[in-house]
């Protein structure tokens, strides 16, 4: 198939709408169709070969692959609905990216803005430094979060990681924000490193592994158990793990899992073990 | 300028003039349907296509406090339908609570001119007036809502029904209101404690008096007023399974108030108030012992509520009804009481085809149309957009139209509720005529408009002309051309200009709102005045002077003398 | 009116300061000045005072650098071109304007293509974050006033914020159920013993930041959960349930927030928590949410904008249509990001009152702002327009904190050609019209 590559042509400073950066745009088009593809720089409706020089090469493999190279964080929707091919950045990219996603892989050599993932049904997404806020979440006042898919973090995430989750797999490198998997219902969120207050808050189900730092265990989670092993994704991680129930003030089922030994602090949980 | 228009050799449906299918020109001048037009008027070529009086809708929460709460509550419901600025229109977003341009834009583009606002608190009522006035195009009215008034209930417990006559006429006038609304009377009140009330002889905390006393003293001071429609009323135990009878003893609470020729009360949305069946999973169409009810007497009218299958929004002064539905449901939840007047809820809904539930609510709303024999009794709505999205009507007019439309509807829904429900039995299909009337002649005549619903001289030139031919075509079998064909008037003409042409926005006015000038003799008048002085300050957290609205407030007002309407 | 030589008292005048909207002051009026304020509050006392203070008096606009006067039609084109040309500009302020600027502001945003929002973004807008979330069950003031036996103020202080509230709507109110202060129980949940805690019957002070904890714990409670932790939010847990209570045995509770909750650790989720709380207790009893307003018609910009694009702030034209993302439309996250090349302000002062990165962007790109006064966003602004002070020399709807709409008066003429901000709005929106069209 085909690899498309696009640089942008200078700095972004006002918004850009990039929905139409996808796989399937981009295939079954001649190079002269893709630069006329309609985005919008900021209140301006142009054509993607007005802000991006765009080159392809014939590929060996049987998808569309679309790179990505250079700072493009003021680019917002990058690989909106995307169901298949691939896409990778080498640079920072904007928010929303990969937003309402089915299928197919992006990959992001930098890091990555809020609403990473948004609403996603499926596919994989990777991001080798940061992530913002929202990743993997649900529009404002809906309850369909993420419904599938994977989205992996090698970097640092912001707040509110998984909001209203409710299918698929996070799993952040190194620490993440206040608010993790807040409302979600079901759906894995394995953090490796640190995370701030109110993880699980108000989960109704769906587990949360963390094998650094709880900075706090929500008072609505009750301990269950102390457990040696904890399956996450494909992984089996070691433990011992605490084993909280909860959110209880939703008559929650969800499981949050800490690592007995990044959270001495947790300790008096033990005394309420049944 | 030349504000002359014939709509020449339509195929013309006006029932209030028993119009049934003629080919004839319409004539306009001004603004209003005349006998004949110069040479030089504009002409609009209608062989072949079905020309009506435009739609008038009397009951569709489109404006205010609560309408905007939900608006506020659910950006996920506007997300992903939206409307572009154009060159002649505004930009907005739809679905089940649009924005104020996009509704009147989505009504027009339907062939509808007049829209009703049937639930306004009377103390927010200013914010109700704020969005009528950016709704575009169309022309408009709204009710203030009475039921559960502290001044109301308090005349009423007396027997003084002057004194409440004189102080409904005062809030018409004050907050520029068309009638009387009623929603589950004292019940709102209960709930301000967080209790209801479930009958019509239950006393209203605090206040010493019943639902069937709010009912009958507010349809005296109606009568006393000569108020231009009748009053409008959502009975007690709204969606509660078994209220159907309560339903019947409301109507029949006034019937013998009634006057020769008149309805004594309007039951709206009535769907919701059909139920037979002790719960759930008992639930049954109680429209059958309704329509036998409605059709015994003279002094009931109905309009019908119809669920279609979609993900909408429920919003009601009832505010009881809404926390219960969301117990039921678990969705968001806002309610928002109103000090000494009323209140309101908001909770999203979603009405599924498997579901047996609202299987057998779709077809109470149904059965209600088609077994009350009177199409100048039962009107179509879908009480927008609790049961279903206005946008939805044309749908609803095919199911009136033709049982094959509802067979085919009815093969998607759940079995269950169907083989329990009278509807596949029912054959009745309703004429164009039928339709005109109950879309349009109808309501305006119960609303007392007495130049709307209609193209007889003198009318309002509001007018609709819908791509089909009702010669031709045959409703019953093609009722997917019907459909098609309401959804986009070919042409909508609003007080003599050309506002819509092919479903499509060409010209933007402003519509009138419509309001009741009530009076009553100074003594009378007096009297009230030395009360509210009293009285008001405990009431109210505002000064009566900043209750009232201004009659300027309004972009165009149209106020209605009661008593010479009919 | 009463006229007592030449002076005028103006009676029953919605007062334009805060959110509570009092609509019983009587304004003395004396050669077009206000002479005195009856039944205003301090705060309210100080704007009338300072009506005259600080006031621009003739348009500005910065030529080569340096600030140079002018008049409106000058001002006026030179915003409609800035305006008419720039990519994605933002139209900022609108909480202390009447709701008939604030429409002819979102015709101008979606003129331009640009995003229009208002303080909500940096005050209560985590409220209505919640709100699309759990919804909220709530009330207009009179209610509180007759019903209410159990008030709690949480994370706000009324006796200086909002100085006539107790009185006028709550604790100290009288209504038709509730005699007075005796008949009515009063709780203050805050960080610190401020003014009002000090007047409470009950005071709990909690750890800075732990609102969410506090109010999970007394939802806990309610459900029947035992807790697990001796101490949460910095109070042993048993205070919790002593709380919950109090909460269930009241006949009618309500809550009044503020920024305590809104702007804390948390933001939009504390008060999730609490409008999941409220939602809650009303299975045991009657009990409501109130969030206590700021500015006296950002309510107001709230239901204009809601109702004409749907959404309550924080609106993005910039593709023809409205879309709402609140931290990524919001106005101080893009200036924060510098993602707006143009800024219009509108009775505010962001350069004081944002973050250090977005005042920072703002002001490196054109401001043109329309304000009574100088203020710090002003004096770095590209055209300055001054514009008369609605509810005292220009009438104008507003919204009180409850939703209840009133209608500001007119009380004396403003400084000499000096013209009302719907004014200058329209004619900045003809002159952009004209502009766009010859494009």
């Amino acid at each position: 198939m085909t690899k498309i590559t696009l640089k942008p042509k200078r700095q972004f400073s006002v918004p850009i709408e990039a929905s139409v950066i996808t796989p399937e745009n981009f295939a079954a088009k001649t190079m002269e169709q893709i630069k006329l593809l309609e985005v919008w720089d900021g209140n301006r409706p142009t054509t993607l070969g007005s802000l991006f020089d765009v080159s392809s090469e014939p590929d060996g493999g049987d998808e569309m692959t679309i790179f990505i190279e250079g700072d493009v964080s003021k680019l917002r929707r990058i690989g909106k609905g995307m169901r298949s091919g691939s896409m990778t950045i080498n640079g920072p990219a904007g928010m929303h990216l990969g937003e309402a996603m089915k299928g197919g892989t992006i990959t992001v050599n930098g890091d990555a803005g809020s609403w990473l993932g948004a609403r996603m049904r499926g596919g994989t997404i990777e991001v080798s430094g940061d992530a913002g806020d929202y990743v993997g979440s649900a529009y404002r006042g809906s309850r369909e979060g993420m419904k599938g898919g994977q989205i992996f973090i090698h970097g640092n995430a912001g707040n509110e990681l998984g909001c209203w989750m409710k299918k698929g797999f996070i799993r952040i490198g190194k620490n993440v924000s206040q608010l993790a998997g807040i409302h979600m219902t079901d759906g894995t969120i394995l953090v490796e490193g640190d995370s701030e207050a109110r993880i699980g808050a108000q989960m109704k189900g769906g587990r949360i592994v963390v094998l650094g730092k709880v900075a706090n265990v929500l008072p609505s989670f009750s301990i269950e158990e102390i457990r040696n092993v904890v399956r996450a994704g494909e992984e089996r991680l070691p433990g011992p793990f605490y084993v909280f129930a909860g959110d209880l003030t939703e008559g929650g089922e969800g499981r949050l899992y800490a690592l007995k030994e990044k959270n001495p602090h947790l300790q008096f949980c033990e005394a309420y073990i049944e | 300028m030349n504000d002359e228009l014939i709509i020449r050799n339509g195929i013309v449906v006006d029932p209030a003039n028993d119009i049934d299918r003629e080919v004839m020109d319409i004539a306009i001048r001004g603004g209003k349907i005349v006998r004949k037009a110069s040479p030089s008027a504009k002409i609009i070529d209608a062989s072949g296509m079905l020309v009506m009086p435009g739609g008038v809708d009397i009951h569709s929460h489109i404006a205010g406090s609560k309408t905007n709460a939900a608006r506020v509550m659910r950006p996920e419901d506007h997300v992903r339908d939206f409307e572009r600025k154009t060159a002649l229109t505004r930009s907005g977003v739809g679905h089940s609570i649009p924005s104020t341009f996009t509704t009147g834009y989505r009504y027009a583009r339907m062939g509808y001119t007049t829209v009703i606002e049937p639930a306004t608190p009377p103390m927010k009522t200013r914010h109700t007036h704020e969005e009528l006035n950016d709704i575009p195009i169309i022309d408009k009215a709204c009710f203030p809502l009475f039921g559960n008034n502290w001044h109301v209930m308090e005349y009423l417990e007396k027997g003084d029904v002057d004194g409440c006559a004189a102080y409904i006429a005062w809030m018409l006038r004050s907050t520029k209101g068309y009638a009387i609304k009623i929603v589950n009377p004292g019940g709102v009140e209960a709930w301000h404690w967080g209790g209801n009330i479930r009958g019509l002889d239950w006393e209203v905390p605090n206040f010493g008096i019943t639902p069937r006393e709010i009912i009958r003293g507010l349809c005296k001071v109606n009568k006393i007023l000569k108020l231009p429609h009748t009053i409008h009323v959502h009975p007690n135990n709204l969606g509660k399974p078994g209220n159907y009878l309560n339903t019947i003893k409301t109507m029949d609470c006034v019937k013998d108030l009634a006057e020769e020729g008149r309805a004594a009360i309007h039951i709206t949305h009535c769907q919701f108030t059909s139920f037979k069946g002790e719960d759930w999973s008992t639930l049954r169409s109680g429209a059958e012992e309704i329509a036998n009810y409605v059709n015994k007497v003279k002094h009931v009218t109905i309009d019908m509520g119809q669920i279609i299958f979609t993900a909408t929004t429920t919003m009601t002064a009832d505010g009881p009804f809404e926390y219960i539905l969301h117990q039921l449901q678990g969705r968001k939840w806002h309610n928002t009481d109103v000090e000494a007047e009323t209140g309101a809820g908001i909770v999203p809904v979603v009405y599924k085809r498997k579901n047996f539930v609202n299987t057998t609510q779709w077809a109470i709303g149904l059965e209600l149309a088609l077994l009350v024999k009177d199409p100048w009794r039962i009107y179509m709505t879908t009480d927008h957009p609790n049961a279903g999205p206005f946008t939805a009507y044309p749908r609803v007019i095919s199911w009136l139209m033709s049982k094959k439309a509802r067979e085919n509807t009815m093969k998607r829904l759940n079995q269950g509720a169907v083989k329990k429900s009278n509807l596949p039995s029912l054959d009745r299909e309703y004429s164009f005529a039928e339709m005109a009337t109950v879309t349009r002649a109808a309501t305006a005549r119960a609303l007392g408009l007495k130049d709307k619903g209609h193209l007889g001289i003198g009318a309002d030139a509001d007018v609709s002309i819908y791509g089909v031919n009702p010669k031709e075509v045959d409703p019953s079998n093609d009722y997917r051309a019907v459909r098609k064909a309401m959804r986009r008037a070919a042409y909508t003409i609003k007080e003599g200009e050309i506002v819509v042409r092919d479903g499509e926005i060409v010209k933007v006015i402003e519509g009138k709102t419509f309001w009741a000038d009530a009076r009553v003799p100074d003594d009378m008048e007096m009297k009230l005045q030395s009360e509210l002085s009293e009285k008001f300050q405990d009431y109210y957290t505002i000064q009566a002077e900043n209750y009232v609205i201004a009659e300027d407030y309004l972009a165009r007002s149209a106020p209605i003398i009661p008593g010479g309407t009919r | 009116m009463k006229i007592l030589s030449d002076e005028l008292v103006i009676k029953n005048v919605v007062c334009p300061f805060c959110g509570c909207c009092c609509d019983d002051l009587e304004i003395t009026v004396s050669k077009n000045s206000i002479v005195s304020a009856k039944n205003a509050c301090a705060l309210s006392q100080a704007k009338f005072g300072s009506q005259k203070e600080e006031r621009i008096s003739t348009p500005r606009e910065r030529i080569d650098g340096k600030p140079l006067e002018t008049n409106y039609e000058k001002a006026i084109r030179h915003s409609a071109r800035i305006l008419a040309e720039a990519r994605y500009p933002l139209l900022w302020g609108w909480s202390c304007t009447s709701c008939e600027a604030q429409k002819i502001g979102v015709e101008l945003a979606e003129e331009v293509g640009g995003v229009i929002d208002n303080t909500t973004s940096t005050c209560h807008g985590p409220g209505l974050l919640a709100v699309h979330d759990i919804g909220e069950s709530s009330c207009t003031l009179g209610e509180v006033r007759h019903r209410a036996d159990l008030i709690i103020y949480w994370g706000c202080n009324p006796v200086h914020a909002h100085p006539r509230h107790m009185r006028r709507y709550s604790v100290q109110s009288e209504g038709r159920f509730r005699k007075g202060r005796k008949e009515r129980k009063m709780i203050v949940v805050d960080v610190r013993n401020t003014a009002t805690a000090k007047m409470a019957d009950e005071f709990i002070q909690i750890e800075p930041n732990s609102d969410y904890e506090a109010l999970t714990a007394i939802r806990m409670c309610l459900k029947g959960e035992e807790l697990e932790q001796e101490k949460i939010a910095g109070l042993p847990s048993t205070r919790f349930e002593q709380l919950m209570d109090e909460l269930i045995n009241c006949d009618y509770g309500v809550i009044f927030f503020g920024l305590g909750l809104t702007m804390s650790r948390g933001k939009s989720r504390n008060i999730d928590a609490a409008l999941s709380l409220v939602r809650d207790l009303n299975s045991k009893t009657k009990f409501l949410i109130m969030p206590m307003r700021g500015h006296f018609n950002v309510a107001g910009a709230n239901e204009v904008f809601a109702w004409q694009t749907g959404y309550p702030f924080a609106i993005d034209f910039s593709q023809g249509y409205p879309q709402y993302n609140p931290g990524d439309t919001s106005g101080v996250d893009i200036a924060a990001r510098g993602d707006c090349d143009a800024a219009l302000v509108i009775a505010s002062d962001p350069i004081s009152n944002f973050p250090l990165d977005a005042a920072k962007n703002l002001s490196s790109i054109p401001i043109m702002t329309i304000d009574p006064h100088e203020t710090v966003t002003t004096s770095v602004s590209e055209v300055v327009m001054p514009s008369t002070m609605v509810g005292i020399e220009d009438e104008g709807t507003v919204y009180r904190m409850d939703g209840v709409p009133l209608m500001l008066k007119k009380l004396i003429e403003p400084p000499e050609g000096v013209l009302p901000d719907t004014e200058i709005l329209s004619a900045i929106l003809k002159e952009v019209r004209a502009l766009n069209r010859g494009r």
